[in-house]
């Protein structure tokens, strides 16, 4: 008979590879160690570079600002301790702290403030993202002047809402002049060299970053002595860490895995009302007139019986996994209006205003057909808030088809403005500023326009705003615009997007409304 | 006359291996053109790396500073000439070389297919032999239906169910993340890597083992089915008939010629493996070549996915080119063509 | 008389063999059809016949889904999210037999629409990359020269190019559907048959019986079809059956990328992805039903494969 003793060794052989490594034991994060998971990893760290938030997250550290952001829409200082405006409102001068460094001992004066801003300005460097693309564009910037070793002035081409101006400055992370000039454009990505309460240490791509404590750091709190920010793209995975304890604090708590959470004994889930607007957009572009759908919504009344179509509250409690407020208009409360109310769910009032718009039922018990595209994996629940969505509109005898794509060929659609006629989409807010978050429309072919809209009143209300001075004034206004947006309304209200924050019962920290962590002001319990 | 003849075969191995070299460039440059084409059809990649809020003026500004402005000829052409000098472009992300992302990523993948193939193979070619020289008993049975079941789950499903039981009830392994092995090792710090393979093994094993079992699977049976093939023909019963003992008859005689099919799949094994890469590192955030390049595919960094592309399908011939010579070591009767 | 000269076992009853020093008699054996062999085969192998009757009844459950399907599939209803199997409501009634999932959704309906689906993508797929593969094949193998060559460098491509990366540009491309679907996953699997196609397809093009067969003036084409292809078929049938398994498998893995179908055209492999939020949250039911669905289909089409493989061929083993 066959005797397989050997085959049976080389088996042991196998089962002892997967067997042996049992027996060590897992370490969990210590006293002096923070650990967070995030969703994605950043794609380079260099600081006028922000193409993520995952980057804006770890610049939060590692760099400082001049002003600083905080979480209750305040601006307060930081690397600068004051500044002052021009007559004309375009020369902003900022005074800085005495005695700032970067990590790497040189000293940081208004010199380097300039620097920051000129390098990332600067088209030979050819930098995309937030500060580069997005900020400095927005307050109109013109150039830098450095007054003194403390005073440097920021030069625009306009005037502008103090407190908005402010925040954008308050974008720009600030890092010596001679440590990046010694640096390629490659190195500086890699390595950061900074000007915040914690210093890079290292970057294991996807897998973590490590930062560490800047010693003697007056400006900001270093309650634990190292960071390691951890990348974990399942949600399922982070969820399990944070059970097991192996991680402080995870990004993006899936909701209905919220209970799970809190039932652990270990973690606690943090909700909170974040600053993103998320709404579906009415497209009404002539790209879309033949498409299904396209004249009815054309039709203001229409537009206005579907908001009563769509049960917001029931949506956030079932699919978003909290109890959330719908969305009056597009400011962040509570710069909004206060006289408008949320429209209700009201389904019988949307179906009599739709008869009274002239499209009744028909056999099939349709009113019209239309399409509603949507993104998947990039807002919380996206795919089947959409498909809810077009439940409800059908059930009020709109057909709706849905049309769900991949983020990045939807992002790639929205660019254009190449979706509708109904559209899904989220557009990051702000806490400061009611016109922060107005400026999506701040002109007919502003990019941010997706839905097109061109309504007169609204346009020539903004253009107004330009010469106004007085904040009581500019707030009537304001009023009076989001009053027309809300009786001709291009987005369908819909709410604003809450975020989930898994935290460690060891830890005292409260999650931000806007999407950033900011986490050197935690402390162990 | 022993020496022409090996020379003999020596030349006609590098005449066929050149040939099968200069043939791979076609390959490779067939692969770049279906990427760039692809990757270009999907829509303007310039939207994905402006802010969301940024304005007509800058998303134009973006599109220049990219150079995805230029037409699509005059694109492919910059890339061909760039990968004629060994150079893949840069990432537009992460604003290094394309190819050293690949290559910063490509350890970590490597440790987890070779652990895959490792364990698909140490388990599978006892069990397959068990089986078959145990055909037609219950233990065969058993086994066999254990290797179809192991084919017959989804790997991420099989992945999510290890880490949440092994990993978080029984915290018997790490849940997620990676210790590197190969990495050190390859920068020339052999003591680290070493030091660090007790701990690494740790991390390995559930995602290797949610790679491998459909392998593992697939292979049990084929052993079994080339074992049981060979063990029938004339040669085995001849040496039964001499009166070797069963175990030089299997070893000796129907092993080798049973692994046959098995070295011809480890070549396509390769780029089996490689596809549950993508969800595996997914699953247990591992930091490999998979998450790369899915991710570099939806943020449509075109050269960073043009640099793997290029790197996979180098290793597949290479591997493949390999596979072939150690099959013609394997089976006299293989000629190279 | 062709059809007379020698066929493989499978396709003809009618054996004929040639003298030759072996058997120096000529003779003609007379076997029963294919089909009854078949049976007897079958009725003999206890898996295989169970393997058949799950597959019949996913077919059964595809083919009637909507008078089978108690609900429409998409019809959603948020207050009934996640509802347990066999949960009696306020009056008593079950009316969600296996539960719902995260939007209120009928699972039990979306299992049974989401076997047309599964099914048929498996299929169609099989069925794209088996015709193209095996025509490309024996073309390659027939022809030979430069047709070769081309054919053949088209394979390396192909295989060189991980499926996954080729399946997730081109899905991303061309958006996730049905129909997009159909096609990745057949061109993933074309190069298998073309390359068995091709090999079988050298071996017999010198076969006497095709010499026959050109010497009655049979022009290249019908040689192809009506000589070859029957006696390289058996393989790739054996392939296919393995194949319908890996394909529905592939969908699923593909779901999970975010890349197979819309969320709103349930596959098993969709459903499944879409219950991986609720796991850990202790909702097995969404996971478990699709998960046993696609694993016991699989597990059947690997048995009958097997079974298959052993029928048509034994030589086969181990390819």
């Amino acid at each position: 008979m066959f005797r397989y003793r050997f085959v049976l060794l080389v088996l042991l052989i196998g089962l002892l590879a997967v067997v042996f490594p049992l027996i060590t034991v897992a370490q969990t994060p210590d006293e002096n160690t923070l650990i967070i998971a995030q969703t994605v990893d950043v794609g380079a760290l260099d600081p006028a570079s922000v193409n993520s938030r995952a980057e804006a997250n770890i610049f939060f550290h590692v760099f400082g600002t001049l002003f600083e952001i905080g979480d209750d829409g305040v601006l307060r200082p930081y690397l600068a301790s004051e500044y002052v405006v021009s007559e004309d409102g375009t020369e902003w001068t900022f005074t800085l702290n005495e005695g700032l460094t970067c990590h790497d001992g040189e000293a940081l004066t208004a010199e380097d403030v300039a620097y920051s801003f000129e390098r990332a300005a600067d088209p030979a460097n050819a930098f995309t993202g937030n500060t580069a693309g997005f900020a400095l564009p927005a307050i109109g910037y013109q150039g830098m002047r450095v007054d003194g070793d403390l005073q440097v002035t920021v030069l625009t081409d306009r005037y502008q809402t103090p407190n908005l101006r402010l925040a954008l400055i308050s974008e720009v992370y600030i890092h010596c002049k001679d440590s990046y000039s010694a640096l390629s454009l490659e190195e500086a990505g890699q390595k950061p060299i900074g000007s915040g309460p914690y210093r890079f240490v290292e970057w294991v791509p996807d897998d973590h970053i490590t930062l560490e404590a800047v010693e003697g750091y007056t400006l900001r709190p270093t309650n634990f002595k190292t960071q390691i920010w951890r990348v974990i793209p399942e949600a399922s995975t982070r969820v399990a860490e944070l059970i097991a304890g192996n991680v402080d604090v995870i990004a993006n708590v899936p909701p209905d895995q919220i209970e799970a959470v809190n039932n652990s004994g270990v973690a606690t889930v943090q909700a909170v009302a974040g600053t993103r607007r998320i709404y579906v957009g009415f497209q009404f572009g002539e790209n879309f007139k033949d498409a299904p759908g396209y004249d009815a919504l054309q039709n203001t009344d229409v537009r206005v019986a579907l908001q009563y179509a769509v049960d917001v509250p029931t949506i956030c409690k079932t699919l978003l996994g909290t109890e959330c407020e719908r969305a009056s208009s597009m400011v962040n409360p509570p710069n909004n209006n206060p006289n408008l109310e949320p429209y209700p769910f009201d389904p019988a009032k949307a179906e009599e205003l739709l008869d009274a718009a002239g499209y009744p039922r028909n056999a099939d018990g349709v009113r019209f057909e239309t399409v509603l595209m949507g993104p998947r994996g990039r807002y919380l629940n996206d795919a089947n808030v959409v498909q809810a969505i077009a439940q409800y509109l059908t059930d009020v005898g709109v057909k709706t088809t849905v049309d769900i794509r991949d983020w990045a060929d939807y992002r790639t659609l929205t660019g254009p403005k190449e979706i509708g006629p109904m559209f899904f989409l989220g557009t990051g807010g702000g806490t400061w500023d009611a016109l922060y978050d107005m400026a999506d429309l701040s002109s007919p072919d502003a990019g941010t326009n997706y839905t097109n809209w061109q309504n007169e009143e609204w346009f020539t209300l903004w253009n107004s705003l330009a010469d106004i001075r007085d904040p009581e004034q500019e707030r009537e206004i304001i009023n009076q615009m989001l009053e027309v947006f809300y009786n001709d309304p291009p987005w369908l209200l819909l709410y604003f997007q809450p975020d989930f924050y898994g935290v460690s019962n060891r830890l005292d920290w409260q999650a931000r409304r806007d999407e950033w962590i900011v986490i050197y002001n935690a402390t162990l319990k | 006359m022993p020496c022409p003849y090996l020379w003999n075969t020596y030349r006609m191995m590098l005449r066929y291996i050149t040939r099968r070299l200069l043939q791979s460039l076609l390959v490779i440059l067939g692969v770049t053109l279906l990427t760039f084409l692809t990757l270009h059809l999907a829509g303007d990649p310039t939207y994905l790396y402006v802010s969301e809020r940024a304005s007509q003026e800058e998303i134009e500004a973006t599109r220049k500073k990219l150079g995805f402005d230029q037409p699509l000829p005059v694109q492919y052409v910059n890339f061909l000439s760039g990968l004629a000098r060994g150079d893949l472009g840069m990432s537009i992300r992460s604003r290094k070389p394309a190819l050293d992302l690949v290559l910063e990523r490509l350890p970590a993948t490597l440790e987890l297919t070779i652990f895959a193939m490792i364990i698909s193979t140490t388990i599978a070619i006892p069990i397959g032999i068990i089986s078959a020289t145990k055909r037609g008993t219950g233990l065969d049975g058993g086994i066999m239906l254990l290797a179809m079941f192991g084919q017959s789950i989804p790997s991420f499903w099989l992945g999510i169910m290890l880490l949440l039981s092994v990993g978080l009830q029984l915290k018997l392994l790490p849940i997620s993340g990676h210790v590197a092995v190969l990495d050190p090792m390859l920068k020339g710090d052999i003591s680290t890597g070493l030091t660090n393979l007790p701990d690494a093994l740790r991390y390995l094993i559930m995602p290797g083992v949610t790679i491998g079992l459909f392998s593992l699977s697939r292979n049990a049976r084929l052993v079994r089915s080339s074992m049981l093939e060979v063990l029938s023909q004339d040669y085995v019963t001849t040496a039964r008939s001499k009166g070797l003992s069963e175990r030089v008859v299997i070893m000796k005689h129907a092993f080798r010629n049973a692994l046959i099919p098995v070295v011809t799949m480890l070549g396509l094994e390769f780029g089996f493996l490689l596809s549950g890469v993508v969800v595996t590192e997914t699953v247990f955030s591992w930091p490999g070549v998979g998450r790369l390049v899915t991710n570099a595919i939806t943020q449509r960094d075109i050269p960073v996915v043009q640099a793997s592309v290029v790197l996979f399908s180098f290793l597949f011939i290479t591997l493949n080119l390999l596979v072939d010579l150690i099959y013609a070591q394997l089976d006299p009767r293989i000629r190279l063509e | 008389m062709r059809s007379l000269i020698r066929v493989s076992a499978w396709n003809n009853r009618k054996v004929r063999v040639k003298p030759d020093a072996a058997h120096p008699v000529s003779l003609m054996v007379t076997e029963p059809p294919v089909w009854k062999r078949a049976g007897r085969s079958l009725l003999r192998a206890k898996w295989p016949i169970l393997a058949l009757v799950i597959l019949g009844v996913v077919a059964f459950m595809a083919v009637f889904a909507p008078s089978i399907a108690p609900k429409d599939p998409n019809r959603q209803s948020l207050v009934e999210r996640l509802i347990e199997p066999m949960k009696a409501n306020e009056n008593g009634e079950i009316v969600y037999f296996l539960g719902t999932d995260g939007l209120g959704r009928d699972l039990w309906s979306r299992i049974i629409y989401g076997a047309q689906v599964s099914l048929a993508v498996g299929v169609m797929a099989v069925m794209v990359g088996g015709l193209m593969g095996t025509t490309l094949g024996v073309l390659a193998g027939y022809r030979g020269g430069l047709l070769d060559d081309i054919i053949m460098r088209l394979a390396d491509i192909q295989l060189a190019f991980p499926f996954i990366l080729l399946a997730i540009m081109v899905l991303v491309v061309l958006g996730p559907g049905v129909w997009n679907l159909i096609p990745v996953l057949g061109i993933g699997q074309w190069v298998t048959y073309a390359r068995i196609a091709r090999g079988q397809t050298i071996s017999q093009r010198e076969k006497e019986y095709v010499e026959a067969a050109r010497c009655i003036g049979a022009n290249d084409r019908r040689i192809m079809l009506r000589a070859i292809l029957p006696n390289v078929l058996a393989p790739l049938i054996v392939i296919a059956s393995f194949n319908v398994a890996s394909a529905i498998l592939a969908e699923a893995s593909l779901s999970f990328l975010g890349l197979g179908v819309p969320p709103t055209v349930p596959t098993w492999g969709g459903i499944l992805n879409e219950s991986r939020d609720q796991i850990l949250a202790g909702k097995w039911w969404p996971a478990l039903f699709p998960g046993l669905a696609i694993m016991f289909t699989v597990l059947s089409l690997n048995i009958l494969g097997d079974w298959l493989r052993d029928f048509l061929d034994p030589r086969l083993r181990g390819r």
